[in-house]
Order: structure tokens, then sequence, then C-alpha cells
């Protein structure tokens, strides 16, 4: 899951919006290899370059308690 | 307003004696748009408020906190005066920029990442109270499992040496005290002086948990440990991030929290497998596969947090239903963690439900519960350790409910121990 278009849902980038990210930590329960929120600045970063599945890509987003993650639309 | 006379009402205290009442629940599951709950009287406690029973709205209200907020009014059902509001505030009670900068402060320790270094500690600490609970044969599963296990975890990660443990256990049951109707100890108990109105669950026992969050912020103060409370009074030491009493509060909110909502998902807990075997069995059986759904249906049978209320910012609609600036709005998270548009047969429990988007922890929105991860672990090892025992438990009496609308609390359970693997 490293590129666009590897499965038939497509891959999707995500960010997370620094200002309403509350380290709920859903996100890095979901998706330990793409969130991880940071010890210092306890806002959930991207680990790699952010690619995921877009039906995982939804779930997070959806289950995201600040509502900060998105996709980066093309 | 559609104040009718059929509305079931859902906020009688000594209704919950015998439980949720969920018949009720579906009632208003079943009315299209909202219901007009009737409560109090509108000069003292600001009147009743819209019954949110429904999954999807509930989650509505939790992730639209702009127009749904926590910091108007109160989050229970009453409305607070303005000063004693604001000497009570905590997390709880703030809207962003207020929340998101008192969440962040804390919100790294209960992290997923951050918990799992807990593990340890709390399977130590599980193991002790099961094999004592074994030895005894019987017993009440609350004083000697349910309540112990999660106050010495939040204690050991606030830093509280063990052997204040049972003073701030004392103070805690006290608070909850605080959420029903009648409260055994005096306003000046603790040599408490405030206002009782002006302290959080209306109670003294909230002045000594300040006194003692004092003593001890003082301490790290002068000698920082790798604990929470360590990590508080340093950010309130660099100045605008958490003043004085937003650290009282935060402190007494910790102690309380990490107390009383996880002894009641441990009783309901133990309770549901005791009261289905083929289902504890299940877990027996497999439980490197029935583990992770088997805690998320505890907690969603379990609910321990009934409802939170929020208050309109603004004139806005839901569900079809007009809502005024002002009118207080009360998510039944009860009622949420039953709805069966949501859930397949909702009152049946199901350790192996595929999919269980519970709201155990809130409705999804930024309040989620601080400590979701760190309960969701102290639920799953204290299964696992009954697993590792083979431990069968057997229900041998009726539990004693907390005659509260907000906490599902268990006050006392009998209950014995069936079979166990000999180790």
């Amino acid at each position: 899951m490293t590129g666009p278009n590897e499965d038939s849902g497509g891959t999707v980038r995500v960010t997370v919006d620094q200002g309403t990210c509350i380290a709920g930590g859903q996100c890095e329960m979901l998706e330990p290899d793409t969130f991880l929120i940071d010890d210092d600045t306890a806002v959930a970063g991207i680990e790699g370059d952010g690619w995921l599945p877009r039906d995982r890509a939804e779930i997070v987003i959806e289950r995201c308690p600040g509502r900060a993650i998105s996709i980066i639309e093309e | 307003m559609t104040d009718t006379p059929t509305t079931p009402n859902v906020t009688d205290a000594s209704l919950y004696l015998d439980g949720i009442p969920h018949d009720r629940f579906a009632e208003l599951r079943g009315v299209p748009g909202l219901v007009w709950h009737p409560y109090g009287d509108d000069d003292t406690d600001g009147g009743g408020f819209w019954a949110v029973a429904r999954h999807d709205e509930v989650r509505q209200v939790s992730r639209t906190p702009e127009i749904f907020s926590s910091a108007i009014g109160h989050t229970n059902l009453w409305d607070l005066e303005a000063d004693a509001l604001e000497a009570r505030r905590s997390l709880i009670d703030t809207d962003a920029p207020d929340h998101t900068r008192l969440r962040r402060l804390i919100a790294v320790a209960f992290t997923p990442r951050n918990i799992r270094r807990w593990e340890d500690t709390v399977r130590d600490i599980t193991a002790e109270l099961l094999d004592a609970y074994i030895d005894a044969g019987s017993g009440d599963w609350v004083a000697a499992v349910a309540a112990p296990l999660p106050i010495r975890v939040i204690l050991t990660m606030l830093g509280v040496p063990i052997e204040d443990a049972d003073y701030l256990v004392e103070l805690s049951n006290y608070l909850v005290e605080g959420t029903g109707e009648t409260q055994s100890i005096p306003p000046d108990a603790f040599g408490n002086t405030t206002e009782l109105r002006l302290l959080p669950f209306n109670s003294p026992a909230s002045h000594a948990l300040f006194e003692y969050g004092e003593r001890l912020g003082d301490a790290r103060r002068r000698d920082p440990q790798d604990d929470l409370v360590t990590t508080l009074v340093q950010a309130e030491e660099e100045g605008d991030r958490l003043s004085a009493a937003e650290y009282r509060n935060l402190f007494q909110l910790l102690v309380f929290a990490g107390n009383e909502t996880t002894r009641t998902a441990l009783s309901h807990g133990a309770m549901a497998l005791a009261d289905h075997p083929d289902q504890w069995q299940r877990v027996l059986d497999d439980p490197e596969a029935m583990m992770e759904p088997a805690t998320e249906e505890v907690l969603r049978w379990a609910t321990p947090v009934l409802h939170m209320r929020r208050t309109a910012r603004e004139d806005t609609e839901l569900a079809g239903t007009p809502i005024e600036a002002g009118q207080k709005v009360v998510m039944w998270y009860a009622s949420a963690n039953r709805d069966e548009t949501v859930f397949e047969d909702p009152f049946r429990f199901d350790v192996g439900r595929p999919d269980n988007p519970h709201f155990a922890f809130g409705g999804g929105g930024p309040h989620m519960c601080l400590g979701a991860f760190l309960a969701r672990l102290e639920v799953k090892v204290m299964l696992e350790e009954m697993v590792k025992r083979g431990l069968v438990l057997r229900r041998t009496g009726e539990p004693a409910r907390a005659p509260s609308n907000f906490v599902h609390g268990v006050l006392s359970v009998d209950l014995a121990v069936d079979a166990t693997v000999a180790s």
C-alpha cells in the first residue's frame, strides 16, 4: 500500500489537521503504520508517505474524534 | 415545544435500581424526530431537554461540537450557575480551543502506544486480585476485583503512593454518591468550607481530593518523577498551559474517571460472563480470536456512562426536529448501545460481534473518553487472566445498583467460583 491504485478501491493520501487533532488515538489504534501521536507535540503525525486504501482511509476519517483527518485530493 | 404527557420518563434515578429502563428507551428510539423530556424546573436547573436516543443522532451531536456545546450550562442534566460552572470547569465542560489545549496536555499519556507500557502493571494487579478471589471461592466481585483493579492502576499512573490508595478510593466513592440523590457526609466533611455548588459532584470529598492533589503536586514540583502528576505540574509551571484551578479539576477528574467507570465495566462484564456461560465458553475455547470482540462486547453491554448533555449554541435541527439556541440536548449512550438498527439482536450478549461500533466511550466526538485505551486494556487483561485460570463464575445474588441516571454503577454483586483449571 505505498502507491496509488493498488487495489480495487484505489489508494488515497491522508493528512492530519494539527489544529484540531486532540490526540484521541483512534488513528494510531486503527492504522499504526500510518499514524503516530507524537509524545512532544501531542498531535498525530503521518508515518511514511500517508497512502492508505480508500476504504481504510474512510474508516479512520470517520472514527477520528477531532475530525482532523482528510484525504489530500490531487 | 412538544411536551407530551406520554413522554417516557428516563431520568428518575430510582428507575435505575432495577437496571437501565430499556423499554422506555426503545420507546424513545421509535419516535421519529427527537422527544422533549421534562426535567426539574426552568428556574433552578434550566428545565427539560431533547432526548437523543438513536445511535446515528448521538453520533451527530457528539461530532458537531461547534453547535452542540459542552461549555454552556453544564454537561449534566441540570444547569449550573455561572460561577459554579467556572469553578468546576474541567476537560469535560470545555469547547475548543480550551478543550484542545487541556486535552493535549494529558492525552499523550493515554495513546494506544503509551498505554501498552502499563500492560505488565495491569496484569500483575489483576493476577493478584483474581488469585485472591479464587482462594476465597466467592464474594462481592465489586469489592474484591472490579473496584480495586482500576483504582490501583490509575493511582500508579498518577504517582499516588500505594499507602494512600484506600483514602482516595473512599473519596472517590463519596463523589459517586454526589451523582445520586443522597450524600452520606456533611457539607463540612474533610474540613471543607467551600459552598458545595462550587465543587465537582457537589461533594465535600472534592475539597479533600483538591487538597490531596495540591500536596502531591507540590511534592512533584520539588522532586519530579516519571508520573502523570509531574507532567501536569510541569505544564502548570510553563505559564499559560494549565492554571491552578485546571490542575485541581483535572486531578480530581482522573481519580474519579479512572476509578468509577472501569469498575462498572468490570462488574457488568463479570456478571454477563456468569449469566451467559455459553458466551464465556466461546472465549475459553478460542481466546486468541475472541479476546478483542469479547472486550468490545463487555464495553457495549456495560455502558458505564449512561448519558452526556450538550447545549445548542445556535438554532439548529436534528432528525427533523428544530432545536433552539440554549436548549439542552442529551445523548443517551445507554440507548444508542441497544439501537436495533445498528446492533443485530442488541439485547443478546454476543462475544463474537464482528463489528461493534458502541458508544461506551462517547459518541465519537472530541470528548471521547480519555481513558478509552486504558479501560480496554483493563477489560482485556481481566478476561485473559480469567482464561489463563479457567475461571468460570456463577451468580449467587442480585446486584445492588447505584440509584443514578448518569453512571451504570454496581455497588456490589455476589458471585462464586464455579470452576478453575488447576494450574
